[in-house]
């Protein structure tokens, strides 16, 4: 076999000047140098609003109306995005396709559609409060909403499909609802980020197992990383990018069957459970 | 079907019976699979490539057009889909995104744009021989594009945009075009993944500004992260992803200006770097 290089020179390139121009985006030095202490979410004073699924949304009207009215008396005095999770629906899902064999990149592909149909009903009762549906590809529509004071409604899961990273012999995304409302409260700089879920925050051990557990009322990423607690409320993967966020450097998980716990968060009351970026 | 471990006071919940209804899907234990089969691959013959956007396509005329003449012989035997990198122009706006003191969500979503263009202009000059475009982040087409004969040609850019998590350090994302093809090689169990770049392999530092770089032919995913390079050829979050995967256990990184290498490495010879998991 005959070698033919056909252009050794790396001049042969055509390239846009900027301070970027061959590099490989790589070196750890550049990458650095690209943080900036003036770098902001795009549209803060936003209040996400992340309603569990399997915790608020499969329990129905009784569990659903009473938060949709506080959302809907907030909207005066807050500029809110409500996020939509999956639930029983996602469980089954993930059941049927495990039991196929299917690749976690498949996986997070069809849990989407899960949160998706529950946005589709959470807008359909909002509907009438001027709750609108938002698609992933519209998010820099979100502020022409809150202008017209609609309340945007999305599907929670982030739009990862079959480019959910590698997760080994844990099967199921990493990358899922509550994961999903913490990048838009990253990236838009909210001014407070909810999760709606059906315990008063955070305990040592899953409530609903064990009734010795107590509530935290405050802790860093860092440290409930180090705690190693059995189990968590949120997403393993919120509190590792909560410690690396740059924006979104609280989060707060509170009892949606008490509807006024989301009036008092809102208001910014201290309740439930904060989760800090830092050590308090 | 409620869950009658429930609180008896609270709004009941309306569950689906499954070994995974109440199971905790956040615990610090992996999920308990075991009775699970393994994951399958879902196109076991594929040959998954990426085409470099700094390093192949912004050469332009015939250094692309060679590699194109290549990728159509290649395609009379082997199922092929070919990912493609962003490039000079991703590297320009990813800079004024910076300079504009916008987010990393932000530099994710205007990235996926130099890459559709890459995959678009691929997708031209291999139409009269069936490359045809594939929008992100579909994938029910391909198998209807293999079966035909056809060369599905997808940006390689993962879909995450807004949602991309930030990494350590800096706003520029983590996972952009090599992670993205590399993750779909994974999700649908591909044969092989092969990177057409511009250079050997993979070397101890940049070759282009270090003369001195040293080439290396093979190495493990561990050791080339504990190695520590001050730059790479591949996103590092391949290789960490290489660690956790189940299909795509091994890349191969080849010289797309010289030419026979792409037919080599399809054939599964060793011309450029091998990183295996």
């Amino acid at each position: 076999m005959t070698k033919k290089i056909l252009y050794s020179e790396d001049d042969k390139r055509v390239e846009v000047e900027s301070p970027l121009m061959r590099e490989s985006l790589i070196n750890a030095e550049l990458r650095t140098g690209t943080e900036s202490a003036r770098a902001r979410g795009v549209m803060p004073g936003l209040d996400v609003i992340s309603l569990g699924g399997h915790s608020i949304i499969d329990r129905g009207a009784k569990a659903i109306m009473p938060l949709v009215d506080v959302v809907v008396e907030a909207r005066g005095t807050h500029k809110l995005l409500i996020g939509a999770g999956g639930g029983a629906r996602v469980r089954h899902t993930l059941h049927i396709g495990l039991s196929l064999g299917l690749p976690v990149g498949a996986l997070a592909n069809l849990v989407s559609n899960v949160d998706s149909q529950n946005a589709k009903l959470l807008a359909a009762v909002f509907a009438k409060h001027r709750g609108v549906l938002i698609e992933k590809e519209e998010f820099l529509k979100i502020p022409l909403m809150l202008e017209t004071g609609m309340i945007p409604i999305m599907s929670a899961m982030p739009p990862y499909h079959f480019w959910e990273p590698a997760v080994g012999n844990r099967r199921i995304p990493l990358h899922a609802h509550d994961l999903g409302m913490f990048v838009i409260a990253e990236v838009t700089g909210a001014r407070s980020l909810i999760y709606v879920k059906d315990e008063d925050g955070l305990f040592t051990n899953d409530p609903k197992k064990d009734p010795a557990a107590a509530r935290i009322p405050r802790i860093s990423a860092r440290e409930l990383l180090a705690r190693e607690l059995p189990d968590l409320p949120l997403e393993r993967a919120v509190i590792e990018a909560l410690s690396l966020s740059r924006h979104c450097r609280a989060l707060r998980i509170i009892n949606g069957l008490v509807p006024d716990q989301l009036r008092r968060a809102l208001a910014g009351d201290d309740v439930g459970t904060l989760i800090t970026a830092e050590a308090p | 079907m409620t869950d009658d471990r429930d609180r008896r006071d609270r709004p009941a919940r309306h569950d689906i019976e499954t070994p995974l209804s109440r199971a905790t899907l956040n615990a610090a234990r992996p999920l308990d699979v075991g009775s699970y089969p393994p994951t399958r691959k879902i196109l076991p013959e594929l040959c998954v490539m990426k085409i470099g956007g700094q390093s192949i396509m912004d050469r332009g005329g015939d250094a692309v057009l060679a590699l194109v003449a290549e990728i159509v012989d290649c395609a009379k035997s082997h199922q092929l889909l070919i990912g493609t990198g962003g490039g000079t122009r991703a590297r320009h706006i990813y800079h004024l995104a910076l300079d504009l003191e916008l987010p990393v969500g932000v530099l994710a979503a205007l990235g996926a744009a130099t890459a559709e263009q890459n995959a678009r202009m691929l997708a031209l000059l291999l139409a009269e021989h069936g490359g045809v475009y594939d929008e992100t982040p579909n994938f029910f087409n391909v198998p209807a594009l293999l079966r035909t004969g056809c060369i599905p040609i997808k940006p390689g850019m993962p879909p995450f945009g807004y949602w991309a998590v930030p990494g350590q350090s800096g706003r520029i994302p983590d996972y952009r075009t090599d992670a993205g093809v590399y993750l779909m090689a994974e999700a649908l169990g591909a044969k092989r993944m092969i990177y057409v770049k511009d250079e050997a392999g993979l070397y101890d530092d940049d070759p282009k500004k270090n003369p001195r770089a040293k080439l290396i032919p093979k190495i493990s995913a561990r050791e080339l992260l504990d190695a520590r390079f001050a730059d790479l050829v591949i996103e590092p979050v391949v290789v960490q992803n290489m660690l956790a995967a189940e299909h795509v256990r091994e890349v191969q990184i080849i010289n797309g200006l010289e030419r026979g290498l792409l037919t080599r490495a399809l054939a599964g010879e060793h011309v450029g770097t091998i990183i295996h998991a």
